[in-house]
């Protein structure tokens, strides 16, 4: 109604204020944020560069990197999903309720984020490995048990899960933190117990963080390197993910390989990341 | 809700899948030595090894042919020297250890994580350049220059770094180096990096690790000219299976088999022994030390897995073995005197105990015999060791001779034996009242005998000397021998028998 009250020229003079002033703000905040899709940009052309299809296609060839490739994948999201499973009730429990030694476990959650990979990895090579009174964990899940940790396939996943899972947490706390406990309120008034605020209130509006956070987990186990140097070892065929296989290769000075595996990582993550992307959008729809 | 039941039973179902496919694909590939238990029979179980990351390339290519040739299968773990090094001490798991350089080795050592060390090549520092030589670096001093990027290798973290230090401390250039430095990498592979992406104009780094870079190269210069190290492969004391973990190694060690391939890869390599699936090691030992090494000998065959073949007896007869041409591995001689009639065989005998005379006499000592001077006594009947024959004979001769009785004691004469041992025989057999042996002679005879010190004669003492020949195709394993003889459990039977312990054990390691 306004607008049809303004003469042609008011409005003509006006549109050119507004576009004059807009677009500043578009420049300066384009260029700000290209800055940094530029460097990653500039890091990917120049590992492009670096390598050439041949060493990719040599790379992809070897049995050595499509078993670290298959593992890879598996540990990344064996290690997601358990991280998710974990954070999203833990992460209710810190955003909902106060509780003594709430600040303490919060500080705990943080640990894995804040401390060295390499401290971590030997930080739990040393709780297998150590002898309380006669007793270690990792000599009674190898004789007893049947299932021995170090060095094997299920070191990956406790080493991935021990950090993937802290950012979960984190991402899944923000989440219901965002989340009006209000609406929790009102179905326990109309009958709801606690529980069923949580699956059927609380959950159904945690769906993106529950994606972001699966996301993260994944992005950060792919990444992980040093604790699973430690702890699980890099034993080719079987403990080596890709990102060891990045370090053996840098260790032998073959840097055109590790190039093709590091881009590899990154069409893989790109993938992972695409489709979570769409589940999440998906479901949220 | 039920989108919502569907996602979380999906997640499930997709772990559990997953962790099934992991498990598959391990069970597909066996369990490491981690679990094994020591058995008696070792054959077909695998080895742990923990190998620097930067011998990949030349230890994949060894442990295959190794496992082609034996079926043992060989599980490499790779990482830094220093993560390899604390996860041997944490996890107490773990048969081989391979660090980039033997300080590691020497540290693992000190911690009692390894027993044996089995030398491999020799490395030398040198400066890494780009192809060509662009900012043609020649010299100490073209590395100061403004226009030159240098990277070093961390001295403390580093082995090349700590050598290139101390080196260059000694000739007062380390303050301007360490200024000229650019940056000081972790490891010496990432200062090679640095070069071959351009980040660095040199580096300083050993020659054997430029072998994977064909597009770098060195130049050698005189002030690192001392500055050599060695890569050397350890046998973990805590290995359940000795003998499997030394099989490889000494395949590994092999001037015709490990080693072929580390020469392929630029190293330095060393001797080497001959590869042979169960070495025979042949060795002359003077029969006095038999007391005192017989149970290291038979240790050492059982660790080893590997057949001594040894032959006590006098000294004199082993010499004229010798010099008729049956020449053993290593000699463990009863003096010095019988080690310096074969030079040419055994030219860097390393002294390792001594053994003094003593006269024995009946217990109570019936006929009061307090030294030389009372063997001259009319009637007595005197057994010694015969002079051409053994050590023995040739130190109381020279005793004799020193003290003045030679004459008149040689008139109590009755009998003169190879060896120590048959004359303590026949003092208990009561045929003699006095011999002149060596006390480690009497061990165990303190029932029956009394010993009666020679006071005042130095040359009564005879030290023994053990040696390896240089031409014999098993001298690393003759001197993990003799590594295995200064061990503190040996110098025990040593001192148990009679023997004064000499040889100082720092110095032992490199007697081949």
């Amino acid at each position: 109604m306004t607008e049809h009250a303004i003469n042609r020229t008011g409005e003509a003079k006006s549109h050119r204020t507004r576009r004059r002033s807009d677009l500043p703000f578009f420049l300066v905040m384009s260029g700000i944020s290209s800055c940094f899709i530029l460097l990653i940009v500039l890091l990917l052309a120049a590992d492009l560069m670096f390598t050439s299809l041949e060493d990719f296609k040599a790379a992809v060839m070897k049995p050595e990197i499509q078993s670290a490739f298959r593992l890879t994948i598996l540990s990344c999201t064996v290690a997601a999903l358990l991280s998710i499973w974990v954070a999203t009730p833990l992460g209710y429990l810190l955003s909902r309720y106060r509780f003594p030694g709430r600040l303490l476990i919060d500080t705990i959650v943080d640990i894995p984020i804040v401390l060295p990979p390499l401290v971590l990895g030997l930080s739990l090579l040393i709780l297998f490995h150590l002898p309380i009174g006669g007793w270690e964990l990792e000599a009674w899940l190898r004789d007893d048990v049947g299932f021995p940790v170090t060095y094997r396939w299920p070191a990956v996943i406790l080493a991935q899960f021990s950090v993937s899972c802290a950012f979960a947490v984190r991402t899944m706390r923000v989440t219901f933190d965002q989340i009006n406990p209000r609406a929790e309120d009102v179905a326990r008034t109309l009958g709801c117990s606690r529980g069923q605020a949580f699956l059927q209130v609380a959950l159904p509006q945690a769906w993106r963080g529950m994606i972001a956070a699966t996301t993260i987990a994944w992005a950060r186990a792919l990444g992980e390197f040093g604790p699973i140097l430690v702890f699980a070892g890099a034993t080719r065929m079987r403990t080596e993910v890709l990102s060891t296989t990045v370090f053996l290769e840098l260790s032998i000075g073959q840097l055109n390989a590790a190039v093709a595996v590091s881009l590899l990582m990154v069409v893989m993550a790109a993938i992972v990341l695409v489709v979570l992307r769409v589940l999440g959008t998906g479901l949220t729809s | 809700m039920n989108k919502m039941l569907v996602v979380m039973l999906g997640s499930i179902l997709v772990l559990g899948g997953m962790i099934w496919m992991l498990q598959s694909d391990s069970n597909k590939r066996g369990t490491p030595s981690l679990s094994v238990d020591g058995t008696e029979d070792e054959q077909g179980q695998s080895l742990m090894f923990f190998c620097a990351a930067s011998n990949r390339a030349v230890m994949e290519q060894i442990v295959a042919e190794y496992t082609a040739e034996y079926g043992r299968e060989i599980e490499l773990q790779y990482g830094g020297s220093q993560t390899l090094l604390s996860q041997l001490e944490v996890t107490g798991a773990g048969d081989l250890y391979l660090p980039a350089d033997d300080s590691y080795l020497k540290i693992a050592k000190d911690k009692n994580l390894v027993s044996e060390m089995l030398p491999i090549a020799k490395m030398e520092v040198v400066v890494a350049v780009q192809k060509g030589n662009p900012k043609s670096i020649h010299t100490l001093d073209d590395l100061f220059r403004k226009d030159v990027k240098l990277v070093q290798a961390n001295p403390d973290a580093t082995a090349v770094g700590k050598v290139t230090r101390r080196i260059l401390k000694e000739t007062g250039q380390w303050d301007a180096l360490d200024k000229s430095t650019t940056a000081y990498r972790t490891t010496v592979t990432e200062a090679a990096n640095d070069l071959l992406v351009g980040a660095a104009d040199a580096a300083i780094v050993y020659d054997a690790v430029l072998h994977t870079y064909p597009d770098l190269e060195y130049v050698t210069l005189p002030e690192f000219a001392s500055g050599t190290s060695q890569v050397a492969l350890g046998v973990t004391q805590q290995t359940r299976q000795p003998r499997a973990a030394l099989h490889f190694a000494r395949f590994v060690t092999a001037r015709d088999r490990g080693l072929v391939n580390y020469a392929k890869h630029g190293f330095q390599v060393e001797k080497g022994d001959v590869w042979s699936e169960t070495p025979e090691l042949s060795l002359f030992a003077g029969s006095m030390l038999r007391p005192a090494i017989e149970d290291t000998v038979k240790e050492f065959e059982q660790r080893e897995g590997v057949r001594v073949n040894t032959v006590y007896n006098g000294c004199g007869i082993l010499v004229a073995q010798m010099k008729a041409g049956q020449v053993p591995d290593a000699y463990f001689a009863c003096d010095t005197e019988f080690m310096e009639q074969v030079p040419d065989l055994f030219p860097e005998p390393t002294d390792v105990s001594q053994n003094e005379l003593v006269i024995i006499v009946k217990k109570g000592n019936p006929q009061q015999i307090a030294g030389l001077r009372d063997l001259t006594k009319q009637g007595l009947r005197i057994g010694i060791g015969h002079e051409k024959q053994c050590a023995m004979g040739w130190v109381t001769q020279n005793t004799f001779r020193e003290g003045g009785v030679q004459q008149e004691v040689m008139e109590n004469v009755t009998v003169q034996t190879p060896t120590g041992d048959m004359l303590v025989n026949q003092m208990r057999a009561g045929s003699l009242d006095a011999a002149v042996v060596y006390l480690s002679n009497t061990a165990g005879s303190g029932d029956f005998l009394d010993a009666v010190r020679i006071q005042g004669l130095e040359c009564s003492v005879a030290t023994q000397p053990y040696a390896i020949t240089p031409a014999s195709p098993n001298a690393l394993t003759a001197s993990r021998l003799f590594e295995q003889i200064c061990s503190a459990e040996s110098q025990d039977s040593f001192t148990a028998e009679g023997f004064r312990w000499k040889v100082d054990i720092e110095s032992s390691g490199g007697n081949d």
